[in-house]
């Protein structure tokens, strides 16, 4: 395998000496491309409480394209799928180089705490959230308790 | 090169498989939409022109467990047929089927597939009796 590129050497540690609050993301020793990530739900949004499980790896051409990031968590947003597929545009068209591992998590922590279903990569969470937020909310929350607790997974 | 995850190569050629960007001549797709281990699957072949399986539409399931794309997939018909790699269950049997048989980590279930296909259509088997239309292991 080639060596790993120093910016990502140099992302890695960072991101194991300074984490993010909420954040981890360690590299999986079989492949320093491919990363566990947990992300904590944000205190102000339906998933608080919540420990999620992601992961993440970096393709050949990182950092000229973006990170590729799912949750291995259920979770109901109307901008994530049942396969955990986010829909971000910084992970999409709006990616530069210039943005990191750590940018990109915090964006995703963003997202739980802003979803938007005007935007909606789950069709069907989308719409019962436009219909009747409170309801979407509620079931939000019921599935971070169900899904995503921190103990479960401890 | 660096080595794809599991994971991420499935769901690469989960967006082939549903944005259609693949070989008309085959199909593929999760069974359940909401399996997030991305293990069960189910494919079909349209028979080769020319052959015993001409207008024929062939289901298939696909299994990709853990060790998937480092071992290859297990194959089984569900439609039947006579073909000398597939098995008198379905089962595409790996040290019958060169694809199988000398797996490689880069090839994908549209691969498979396609050679499959190509088997069918290949000179030793165009002309094989085949059992009734729409019959089933």
């Amino acid at each position: 395998m080639a060596a790993l590129p120093k910016r990502i050497i140099k992302e890695t540690e960072r991101l194991v000496s300074d984490p993010v609050p909420g954040i981890t993301a360690i590299p999986k020793e079989d492949n320093l491309r491919h990363f566990e990530v947990f992300i904590d739900g944000p205190s102000s949004s339906p998933y608080a409480g919540g420990h999620f499980s992601l992961e993440l790896f970096l393709p050949d051409d990182y950092p000229m394209c973006a990170p590729k990031v799912r949750f291995l968590t259920k979770i109901y947003h109307p901008n994530i799928d049942k396969l955990g597929r986010i829909c971000l545009d910084v992970l999409k068209d709006n990616w530069s180089p210039a943005l990191q591992i750590r940018t990109i998590l915090l964006s995703i922590q963003a997202l739980l705490g802003a979803p938007n279903p005007d935007d909606p990569l789950a069709n069907d969470v989308a719409e019962d959230w436009k219909k009747d937020e409170k309801k979407a909310i509620e079931t939000a929350q019921s599935w971070t308790k169900q899904y995503a607790s921190a103990k479960l997974q401890e | 090169m660096s080595k794809i995850p599991r994971n991420f190569k499935l769901l690469e050629e989960l967006e082939k498989g549903e944005k259609g960007l693949g070989a008309e001549s085959i199909s593929y797709g999760l069974t359940n939409q909401d399996d997030i281990t991305m293990t069960y699957w189910n494919g079909t072949i349209l028979g080769p022109p020319h052959s015993t399986h001409e207008n024929r539409i062939y289901s298939l399931t696909i299994i990709c467990d853990e060790s998937y794309p480092d071992k290859p997939p297990k194959v089984k018909f569900i439609s039947k047929i006579n073909l000398p790699c597939v098995d008198n269950a379905g089962n595409v049997v790996v040290s019958e089927f060169d694809t199988l048989k000398n797996w490689k980590r880069n090839y994908t279930m549209e691969t498979v597939l396609l050679e499959l296909r190509k088997s069918m259509a290949s000179p030793a088997n165009k002309k094989l009796a085949q059992p009734a239309e729409g019959s089933t292991f």
